[in-house]
């Protein structure tokens, strides 16, 4: 049975899904990765983006972080994969490589999408994470950044409950 | 009289042997760096003002018994691996001093991934973060990378200071996450927060043989003497480049 691989990258500024090309053998894969992280066009040949989509706002970005980080599905992301990601035939089974075995697992239970996080999967992601803003089209190197910042901020503030009526607010 | 740093035109600021980090040479010499926002100390440091023609250039006194990374840079370490224009992922960024230079270095060009886990200094540290667009503050516990993996890209260097048993693993998984190829980490280890018994040399020796097994190529240690205790910062070099042959 032929298999397909998908990798889901989710980044500050969206969910993404890359297409990784068709391979028989995974060991001969590893080191083809391992050498394409450094060279685009390399990785280019390796992997496609197959979807791309944008959170809508700040808040929604937190929403899907927050979600994200404890490897829960978020609706966005259910929609996403839904839409995105093709149905395993009898011909051909579809695996979606992610970056956090809870998330796989809930996705696993919840769209009855194959998932792993093992293997060859770390390593195309770190690929991705390395030449995202290039492989998005309409992302840049400062766009990229501009919502890790903005995330960041939003999501750190969150976790220290912080409250910006009142700047000393304790946490007993 | 006046005290210490004034009296601008005595002083005369040089770029130090690191590039992004300069050297004041008044009254005392000082290790300092080009302030990123003119007119504001982060933590009560002194600000020295060098008038460059008409415009003047601000700088912020950095303290080696404050910084470890200002302590090995005095200690005379090669290469800090921090320079304008970098990306830098720094765990246990406390409430954002050494930060805080760590973006003067870095410059608008670079970026500062800023692990924190506390939030008594997380509340410090994101509002160094405000006024330094360069910061990114994260809040969360580095034992766990997967859990801010959306906020931080791949990086050249990671730094850390976290000061946990478990340190040198912390630093490998969030290089196997965000470390380029080639990339090196800068990491302080204080001997006692690793084994309290053992003498500090093999509790050095031991954290660079489990930092060997997780591909970083350790390529230099110092000791802090003498501005902290039995504290030794190690750089190495992440999946170094095999070297050619022939």
């Amino acid at each position: 049975m032929a298999q397909s691989m998908f990798i889901l990258y989710e980044h500050s500024s969206g969910y993404a899904l890359f297409r990784v090309k068709e391979f028989e053998d995974v060991g001969l894969l590893q080191p083809q990765v391992e050498a394409s992280v450094t060279d685009l066009s390399l990785f280019n040949s390796l992997v496609k983006l197959a979807a791309f989509s944008p959170f809508k706002s700040g808040t929604n970005a937190l929403d899907n972080m927050n979600s994200v980080s404890e490897g829960l599905v978020h609706e966005d992301l259910r929609l996403f994969l839904e839409t995105s990601v093709p149905k395993s035939t009898k011909k051909e089974k579809v695996i979606v490589g992610v970056g956090d075995s809870k998330l796989g697992a809930a996705i696993v239970e919840e769209l009855g999408i194959s998932c792993q996080h093992t293997g060859v999967v770390p390593e195309i992601i770190r690929g991705v994470r390395c030449h995202f803003p290039n492989l998005v089209k309409g992302l840049t190197e400062q766009s990229a950044a501009k919502a890790q910042l903005g995330l960041g901020h939003s999501y750190s503030r969150a976790k220290v409950k912080f409250n910006v009526n009142r700047v000393d607010n304790m946490i007993i | 009289g006046r005290g210490g740093m004034r009296g601008g035109k005595k002083v005369v600021v040089e770029p130090h042997r690191h590039e992004g980090v300069f050297i004041s040479r008044g009254k005392e010499d000082a290790l300092v760096t080009l302030n990123m926002v003119p007119g504001e100390s982060v933590y009560g440091e002194k600000r020295i003002s060098v008038e460059d023609g008409e415009k003047k250039i601000e700088y912020r006194a950095w303290n080696p018994f404050r910084s470890k990374l200002a302590a090995a840079i005095l200690g005379g370490v090669d290469k800090i691996h921090i320079k304008p224009g970098c990306k830098v992922l720094y765990l246990g960024a406390a409430s954002g001093t050494t930060v805080s230079h760590v973006s003067d270095i870095v410059g608008p060009e670079g970026l500062v991934y800023a692990v924190e886990f506390s939030h008594r200094s997380g509340r410090d540290l994101i509002n160094v973060a405000k006024k330094r667009t360069n910061i990114i503050p994260i809040i969360e516990d580095a034992r766990h990378p997967h859990k801010y993996r959306m906020l931080v890209g791949m990086v050249d260097t990671v730094f850390a200071d976290v000061a946990q048993p478990d340190q040198a693993r912390i630093v490998a998984i969030n290089a196997h996450h965000f470390l380029k190829n080639g990339g090196h980490v800068v990491i302080s280890i204080k001997a006692n927060c690793i084994d309290s018994t053992a003498a500090p040399e093999a509790v050095f020796a031991e954290e660079v043989n489990k930092l060997k097994a997780e591909k970083i190529k350790p390529q230099e240690q110092l000791t802090l003497e003498p501005y902290e205790r039995d504290h030794a910062v190690v750089v190495g070099c992440y999946r170094p480049p095999a070297k050619k042959t022939g």
